[in-house]
C-alpha cells in the first residue's frame, strides 16, 4: 500500500533546525552569560522564603507584560499536524515553514482585523493532497486562533503544478464550508490535528 | 456392596465419595486384603454393561485405584497383565482417557521396556486414529499425555520403532490431525517436537511441517474464564519452536512464511517475522546460504517503508540473525548475503537524507553489531563510497545524511570492538578493526566538519560531534593525541564559541567532554583543564561575566567519578586566590556554586568513605573560618545571606556522611564556628550579641541539618530550644535569619529528642510563662514558631500531634490571626530540603497519612460551624494540606472535600489557595471522576469564570492556564452525556482565552478548545 503514496520518499528536517521560540528565561539569563546550571542547587522551597510573605510573591509583576501572537505562535500551531500520508509533522516534512507565515496587523486604527497569511509548499509538485493539507491548515487555525484573525491559507507559488486552482478552493468561503460536511474528509483531517500540541 | 457398585452410584452425585472409594480400594490392594484379580473380576460385569457409560466410570474406577496405588505394591507381571488388559480396553471407543490415564499410573509405577512401548503406541494408533474421532477434549488430553510421556521418556524405543517402520512417521503425525483444543495442541508441538529436532524425517518432512504449520497464525484468544491459563503466545512460542526445531523444513517454510507476510494484519506480519528469525537462528549456515538473499529483499521493505515500528525492529533482527548464522559458516555465502546489502544501502546514500537513507543506517547498524567479519566486510564496502559522496555533496543537509549513517556504524563498532574501558561482543581484537583503515579520514572529516560548519549548523555540528564521540570511544583506535584533538575542539567549543539558539552545541559539547572523561580521565586533565582554567580569572575586576560558562561547563565535568577529585581541587584553588585577590562578590558566589554543583555530583563518591575527612579539611574547615573570622580572610560576600546559605550547603554536603565521632568535633563549634569568644556571648544564646554575627546562624543551621543523632550537641537541648524561641522572636532579625533560626528549632525537635521525651518536650513552650498556645498572646512571630514545632513533630507521626493539632486548628477562627495561620497549613507537609533521611531526621513513611487524619476531617467539620467572615480561612488551610498530600491520601475522602474545593475557586486574591484547588480537582478528575459528575454544572462555570482574564477580576496566568488544563480533563474522564449540555457554552466562553495576554494561557486554551470542539464528534469508525 505503499506504492500508493505519492511521495513515497520525502526529505526530513531534523528537529534541531526547525525553528523554535527561545525559552524567554533562557534567553534573559544567557545575559550573564550562564545556562542557569547552578539554579537547581537551591531547591525552590528551601528555608528561606518566609511562608508567611507568599501571597505577596505569587503576584508576578511579570503577569502584565503581553506577548502577542506572534509567527511563530502560528508556527507552533501548524508545524505538529501530522502529513496524511506519512507519520511526520507537517513542520519536518517543511510543508509549512517559519518565513512562509505573515502576520498583518490591522490596517486602520478603529479595526481589529488581522489577517494570517501561510503558504504551504508541498513536498513534491503534483501532490493530489495539497489541498487536504491546506484544508487542515486552515480548520486547525480557525479553531485555535481569535477570532479577530483572518485566516488565509495558500499553497506557495510555484511549487505546485495546479497552485491557482487549489488556492481558488481553499479561498473560497462555500466550498470550503461544504468539504467540512463530508465525514471522510473531515475524518481525514481529525487524524491529521490529533498530533497538535 | 463391591467399591465398584459404591463407585458408580457416587460418580454422578458425589466426585469427592466417589475418589474415597477408589482409595479405600487402593488401601485393600496394598495391604493385600484385596487381590487385583478379585478387583479386575468385580469390575467384569460392568466393563461387558451395555450401557457405554457405565463401562467408562468403570475404567474411571480402575485409573484412579491405580493412581492411588502405592508404588511397589504391583509386581512387573502384574503390571504387564495390566498392560496388556488395558490396551485390549483401547478397542472400546468409551472410556479411552481413563484407559490413558491408567496407563500413565502404571508407568509411573515401573518402567517399561522397549517392547511394551512400541506394543503401546502401535496399539493407539491402531486402534484410536484419528484422535479426533474422540469429541471430548478431556478424553483426549490423557492420550497426548501418554504419548507426551512415552516420547520423553522412551525416545530410544520409538526412534527404533520409526527406523525399522517406513510408515510410522506419517501414521503418527497423521494421528494427531485437526486437534483444536489450546491445552491439547500445546501438547501436541511438544509431542512433534521429538521427531522434529532428533529423527530423520526425510520424506516425512513436509508433512510433518504441515502438521504444524496448518495452525499458523495463531489467532487464538483465551476465554475469559480459561481453567488452564494458556495464552495464544505460549502456543505462538511452542509453535515458533516446532518450526524452526529442523533445517529440513527450510524449503516448506520459508515460502509460506514470505506469502503470509503479505497479510494485512499487523500481528500476523509479526508473527511471521519473530519466526523468520528464530528459524534463521536455528537452521543453520549451509540452509541459510540458500534463502538469505531472498529473505533480505523480502524484509528490507518493511524497514524501508516503516508500517509499524516494532515489526521494522523484528525485520532488523530478522536480517541480523541471518548475518549471524552466516558467519558461523564460511565467509562465501556471508558475502553474497552482504554483496546486495551493500549495494542497496550505497543506492540509498545517494540522496540522503531521506527516510530511505535514515532505514539504511539502521539496516547498517544492526547487521553491523553480528560480528567483526560482518561489520569489517560492510565498513569496506559501505565507507569508500560514503566517504566519496561527502567530499561531492552540495548542501549542508546531504553531508548531514551521510554523516549519519557513519555515526550508526561506528556506534555499531564500539558494540563489536568495544571501548576503552571494556571489551565489546568480539572480545580483544581491535586490531583486526577495518575502521583503522579509515582512522584519518574520518577523524578529519569530523574535525573539520565541526570545525568549520558555521554555528547556525546545529544539526550538521551535532552529528559531527556525536561522531567524534563515538570515534573517541573506540577501544584502540585513537591515539591520545587525537583525542586531545576532539577535547581541544570541544572545549573551544563551550569555552570561545558564540552563543546560538538553544546552544544545542555547547551542552553537547559538555556532556561530550564528560564522556571523554569517563573513556580517558587523565587526557581530559591534561587537555581541557588548562584551557579551564586559563579562562578563570583569579578576580574578575576588569572582566565581563563570561566566566559564568566556562565555570558551569567545568562544574559538569565532575560528574564523571575518575575527575571529580580534581575538577575540586582545581575549584578550591581558584576559589583561595578569587578571595585573596579581592575578587568582586558575583564571582566568589560563582565559585561557591560550582563547587556545591560539583559536590552534588560527588556526593555517592563521599558516602563510600565517611572515615576520610579530606574534604572536610581542605575544604569545609576553611569556609567555616572565614564565615566567622572578621579579619582579611573574610570575604565581603560572606556578608551575604545567600552566600552564606551556599556555604552552609557545601559543609553540609561534606559533613552529613562523616561519621559520628569525627562529626561530634563540628557539634562542638556549631555556633562558635572557631571563634574565640564563648558560646554564651554568641546567638542564639545572646540575644545582645552584634547584630553582624547573627548572620552565622545560617551556616549553623546547615551544619545542625548535617549531624548525625547520635551526635551532642553543644549545650543543654532545653537551654536550646528556649534560646531559639526567644531568639527568633527578635523584630529586627532579617527573614532569612528568622527563617534559618526557625529551621533549626524543627531541626533539633525531629533528630534529637527521644520518642519519650517529645510528648513532654514542647511542656516548657506551651506552658506558662511562654504559653505558646494562648490565643491573647498570639502574634506572627509565635505563629512561625508554633508551625516550626509541628514541622519537626509530624515528621516523626509522634502521638502528641493528636493533642497540638486541635489547638492549633482553633487558631482558624482568631479574629486577628486566622488568615495567617491559615496560610502557614502549606507549610507543614511542604518538602524540605533540610528535614530530610539524608540529614538525618526521623521522617515516618505514614506521616503525611496521620496529619490528614487529624486535620481533613476536622477542617471540613469546623467549616460548617464557622462564621462567614472566618470561613475562607478554613478554605485556605484545607488547600494548604491538600497542596502537598499524595492523591491516593486524599483519593479515600475527596467526595465530602468537591464542595469545599469549588467554593475555594470563589476566593479573591488567594491565588495559591485556587491553585492547589484546581490541582485537587484535576486529580480527582482523572482518578475518581464519578464524584465530580454531580458537580459538573459548577465545576464548568468555575473554571471557566477563573481561567478568562477579564477586566474586573484577574487570576494569575498559572491560575488560568491550570483551571483550563482541568477543563480539558472534562471530556476525557466524564461520560459523553454528561458532559455534552456543556459544549456550546465551553466552546463559546472560550474565546477570549484565545486572545489571553500570556502564550502559556493561550496554548492550554487553544488545546482545551479543540478537546471540546471533538466532544459532539461521535467516533463512529472506532477499531
Amino acid at each position: 500500500m505503499d506504492l500508493d503514496k505519492d511521495n513515497a520518499n520525502p526529505t526530513i528536517l531534523n528537529p534541531s533546525d526547525l525553528p523554535s521560540r527561545r525559552q524567554e528565561s533562557i534567553g534573559r539569563r544567557r545575559n550573564e552569560g550562564g545556562t542557569g546550571l547552578f539554579d537547581g542547587l537551591i531547591p525552590q522551597y528551601n528555608y528561606l522564603n518566609d511562608p508567611f510573605e507568599q501571597s505577596a510573591l505569587s503576584s508576578d509583576s511579570e503577569d502584565e507584560v503581553s506577548e502577542i501572537i506572534d509567527e511563530q505562535e502560528v508556527y507552533d500551531l501548524i508545524s505538529s499536524i501530522s502529513d496524511p500520508e506519512h507519520p511526520l509533522s507537517l513542520g519536518s516534512l517543511a510543508v509549512v515553514n517559519l518565513p512562509d507565515i505573515h502576520i498583518q496587523p490591522p490596517i486602520s486604527p478603529f479595526s481589529s482585523i488581522s489577517t494570517v497569511l501561510v503558504e504551504i509548499t508541498p513536498t513534491i509538485t503534483h501532490c493530489s493532497l495539497a489541498t487536504v493539507i491546506g484544508l487542515g491548515v486552515r480548520v486547525r487555525l480557525e479553531q485555535a486562533l481569535p477570532p479577530r484573525f483572518r485566516v488565509d491559507v495558500r499553497i506557495k507559488k510555484g511549487t505546485h503544478s495546479t497552485d491557482e486552482a487549489v488556492n481558488k478552493q481553499l479561498g473560497d468561503k462555500e466550498r470550503v464550508a461544504a468539504a467540512l460536511e463530508n465525514g471522510t474528509l473531515m475524518g481525514v483531517i481529525r487524524k491529521m490535528l490529533s498530533t497538535c500540541e | 456392596m463391591s467399591d465398584i457398585q459404591q463407585y458408580l452410584l457416587d460418580y454422578d452425585r458425589n466426585k469427592n465419595e466417589a475418589s474415597a472409594t477408589a482409595q479405600k480400594s487402593a488401601t485393600r490392594l496394598s495391604d493385600g486384603s484385596l487381590k487385583l484379580l478379585t478387583l479386575i473380576q468385580e469390575l467384569g460385569e460392568y466393563l461387558n454393561s451395555e450401557d457405554g457409560a457405565t463401562r467408562s466410570k468403570t475404567m474411571a474406577f480402575l485409573a484412579e485405584v491405580l493412581s492411588l496405588t502405592p508404588p511397589k505394591v504391583l509386581t512387573l507381571q502384574q503390571r504387564n497383565l495390566l498392560c496388556e488388559f488395558l490396551l485390549s480396553r483401547t478397542e472400546d471407543g468409551e472410556g479411552l482417557g481413563s484407559c490413558a490415564k491408567a496407563l500413565i499410573a502404571l508407568e509411573e509405577r515401573g518402567k517399561w521396556d522397549a517392547g511394551n512401548v512400541q506394543k503401546i503406541i502401535e496399539t493407539l494408533l491402531a486402534n484410536t486414529t484419528p484422535l479426533r474421532q474422540y469429541k471430548q477434549q478431556s478424553e483426549r488430553y490423557p492420550v497426548l499425555r501418554l504419548a507426551d510421556t512415552l516420547m520423553a521418556k522412551y525416545r530410544d524405543a520409538l526412534r527404533s520403532l520409526h527406523e525399522s517402520n517406513p510408515d510410522f512417521l506419517s501414521r503418527f503425525i497423521a494421528y494427531f490431525d485437526g486437534e483444536k483444543d489450546p491445552r491439547n495442541l500445546m501438547v501436541v508441538f511438544s509431542i512433534l517436537k521429538v521427531p522434529m529436532t532428533e529423527w530423520s524425517i526425510g520424506a516425512d518432512a513436509q508433512d510433518l511441517f504441515e502438521a504444524v504449520f496448518n495452525y499458523f497464525p495463531i489467532t487464538f484468544r483465551p476465554p475469559p474464564d480459561d481453567p488452564y491459563g494458556i495464552t495464544a503466545q505460549d502456543l505462538k512460542d511452542r509453535l515458533r519452536e516446532c518450526i524452526s526445531s529442523s533445517s529440513e523444513f527450510a524449503p516448506y517454510a520459508f515460502p509460506a512464511l514470505l506469502d503470509k507476510l503479505d497479510s494485512t494484519h499487523m500481528n500476523t506480519k509479526r508473527d511471521v517475522l519473530q519466526t523468520i528469525t528464530s528459524a534463521a537462528a536455528e537452521y543453520g549456515p549451509r540452509t541459510m546460504s540458500l534463502y538469505s538473499i531472498t529473505l533480505w529483499d523480502t524484509l528490507k521493505f518493511e524497514i524501508l517503508n516503516v508500517q509499524e515500528e516494532d515489526l521494522a525492529e523484528e525485520a532488523l533482527s530478522g536480517l541480523a540473525t541471518i548475518a549471524k548464522t552466516l558467519s558461523r559458516g564460511t565467509d562465501g555465502p556471508l558475502n553474497a548475503y552482504l554483496r546486495p546489502i551493500i549495494k542497496e544501502c550505497n543506492e540509498h546514500l545517494e540522496d540522503a537524507p531521506t527516510k530511505q537513507s535514515q532505514a539504511a543506517a539502521r539496516i547498517l547498524h544492526k547487521i553491523a553489531t553480528v560480528s567483526p567479519n560482518v561489520i569489517n566486510t560492510l565498513l569496506a564496502g559501505v565507507l569508500p563510497r560514503l566517504f566519496t559522496l561527502y567530499q561531492a555533496a552540495e548542501t549542508m543537509a546531504k553531508r548531514r545524511g551521510l554523516l549519519e549513517v557513519f555515526v550508526q556504524f561506528i556506534t555499531a563498532d564500539v558494540e563489536v570492538y568495544g571501548d576503552w574501558r571494556t571489551p565489546g561482543t568480539a572480545g580483544e581484537q581491535s586490531a583486526s578493526n577495518a575502521l583503522i583503515q579509515f582512522r584519518e579520514q574520518a577523524l578529519g572529516i569530523l574535525l573539520s566538519g565541526l570545525e568549520t560548519a558555521p554555528v547556525s549548523g546545529v544539526s550538521f555540528r551535532l552529528v559531527c560531534l556525536d561522531g567524534l564521540l563515538q570515534l573517541s570511544k573506540v577501544r584502540g583506535l585513537l591515539t591520545d593525541e587525537d583525542i586531545g584533538k576532539i577535547i581541544q575542539l570541544l572545549h573551544n567549543i563551550v569555552i570561545h564559541e558564540q552563543s546560538f539558539g538553544k546552544d544545542e552545541t555547547k551542552e553537547a559539547a559538555v556532556n561530550g567532554l564528560v564522556e571523554v572523561a569517563y573513556q580517558k580521565p587523565q587526557v581530559v586533565i591534561e587537555k581541557a583543564f588548562p584551557a579551564f582554567m586559563a579562562q578563570l580569572p583569579d578576580t574578575d575586576a576588569n572582566g565581563p561575566k563570561e566566566y559564568l560558562t566556562v565555570l558551569e561547563a567545568f562544574a559538569k565535568l565532575a560528574n564523571e567519578e575518575k575527575v571529580f577529585d580534581t575538577v575540586m581541587l582545581r575549584l578550591k584553588n581558584k576559589f583561595s586566590s578569587a578571595v585573596s585577590q579581592n575578587a568582586s562578590s558575583a564571582y566568589i558566589v560563582a565559585l561557591l556554586s560550582a563547587m556545591l554543583y560539583a559536590l552534588s555530583k560527588g556526593v555517592s563518591k563521599l558516602e563510600q568513605s565517611p572515615q576520610s575527612s579530606s574534604y572536610y579539611q581542605d575544604i569545609a574547615l576553611p569556609l567555616l573560618k572565614r564565615t566567622s573570622s572578621t579579619d582579611s580572610s573574610h570575604p565581603e560576600a560572606f556578608d551575604n545571606e545567600t552566600t552564606l546559605d551556599l556555604v552552609g550547603r557545601i559543609c553540609n554536603m561534606v559533613i552529613k556522611s562523616q561519621a559520628a565521632d569525627n562529626q561530634q568535633a563540628i557539634a562542638e563549634q556549631l555556633y562558635v564556628l572557631f571563634r574565640d569568644e564563648p558560646q554564651s556571648k554568641l546567638p542564639p544564646f545572646d540575644l545582645t550579641a552584634p547584630s553582624a554575627s547573627n548572620k552565622t546562624m545560617i551556616v549553623s543551621t546547615h551544619l545542625l541539618a548535617s549531624l548525625r543523632r547520635e551526635t551532642r550537641l553543644p549545650c543543654e537541648i532545653e537551654l536550646l530550644i528556649s534560646s531559639l524561641a526567644n531568639y527568633t522572636q527578635q523584630p529586627n532579625l532579617s527573614p532569612p535569619i528568622r527563617s534559618a533560626s526557625l529551621r533549626q528549632l524543627s531541626l533539633i525537635i525531629n533528630k534529637f529528642y527521644t520518642a519519650s521525651e517529645l510528648k513532654t518536650c514542647l511542656d516548657r513552650l506551651i506552658g506558662a510563662p511562654f504559653g505558646l498556645f494562648e490565643p491573647e498572646k498570639l502574634d506572627p512571630f509565635r505563629i512561625r514558631i508554633i508551625f516550626a514545632c509541628l514541622k519537626g513533630i509530624l515528621l516523626r507521626s509522634s502521638p502528641v500531634l493528636a493533642n497540638l493539632y486541635p489547638s492549633l486548628l482553633s487558631f482558624l477562627s482568631h479574629p486577628k490571626y486566622g488568615t495567617m495561620v491559615a496560610h502557614g497549613f502549606s507549610t507543614l507537609l511542604q518538602p524540605d530540603d533540610l528535614l530530610t533521611k539524608e540529614n538525618h531526621c526521623q521522617i515516618s513513611g505514614l506521616h503525611k497519612q496521620k496529619s490528614f487524619a487529624l486535620l481533613v476531617p476536622e477542617i471540613t467539620q469546623s467549616f460548617r460551624q464557622a462564621n462567614p467572615e472566618t470561613k475562607s480561612n478554613y478554605l485556605i488551610a484545607l488547600s494548604g494540606v491538600l497542596k502537598w498530600m499524595p492523591f491516593d491520601i486524599v483519593m479515600e475522602e475527596v467526595d465530602k472535600l468537591v464542595l469545599l474545593l469549588l467554593q475555594s475557586l470563589d476566593l479573591k486574591g488567594e491565588d495559591l489557595v485556587k491553585e492547589a484547588a484546581v490541582a485537587t480537582l484535576t486529580s480527582t478528575l482523572s482518578e475518581k471522576p464519578h464524584v465530580i459528575e454531580e458537580h459538573v454544572g459548577s465545576l464548568i462555570t468555575r473554571l471557566l469564570t477563573n481561567s478568562i482574564a477579564s477586566s474586573e477580576s484577574c487570576e494569575p496566568p498559572r491560575v488560568r492556564a491550570a483551571a483550563l488544563r482541568c477543563l480539558t480533563l472534562v471530556p476525557d474522564k466524564l461520560k459523553l452525556e454528561v458532559v455534552l449540555p456543556y459544549r456550546r457554552q465551553v466552546c463559546r466562553k472560550l474565546t477570549p482565552a484565545l486572545d489571553d495576554r500570556k502564550r502559556d494561557v493561550r496554548t492550554a486554551a487553544v488545546k482545551c478548545r479543540a478537546r471540546w470542539l471533538e466532544v459532539d464528534e461521535v467516533d463512529d469508525d472506532d477499531e
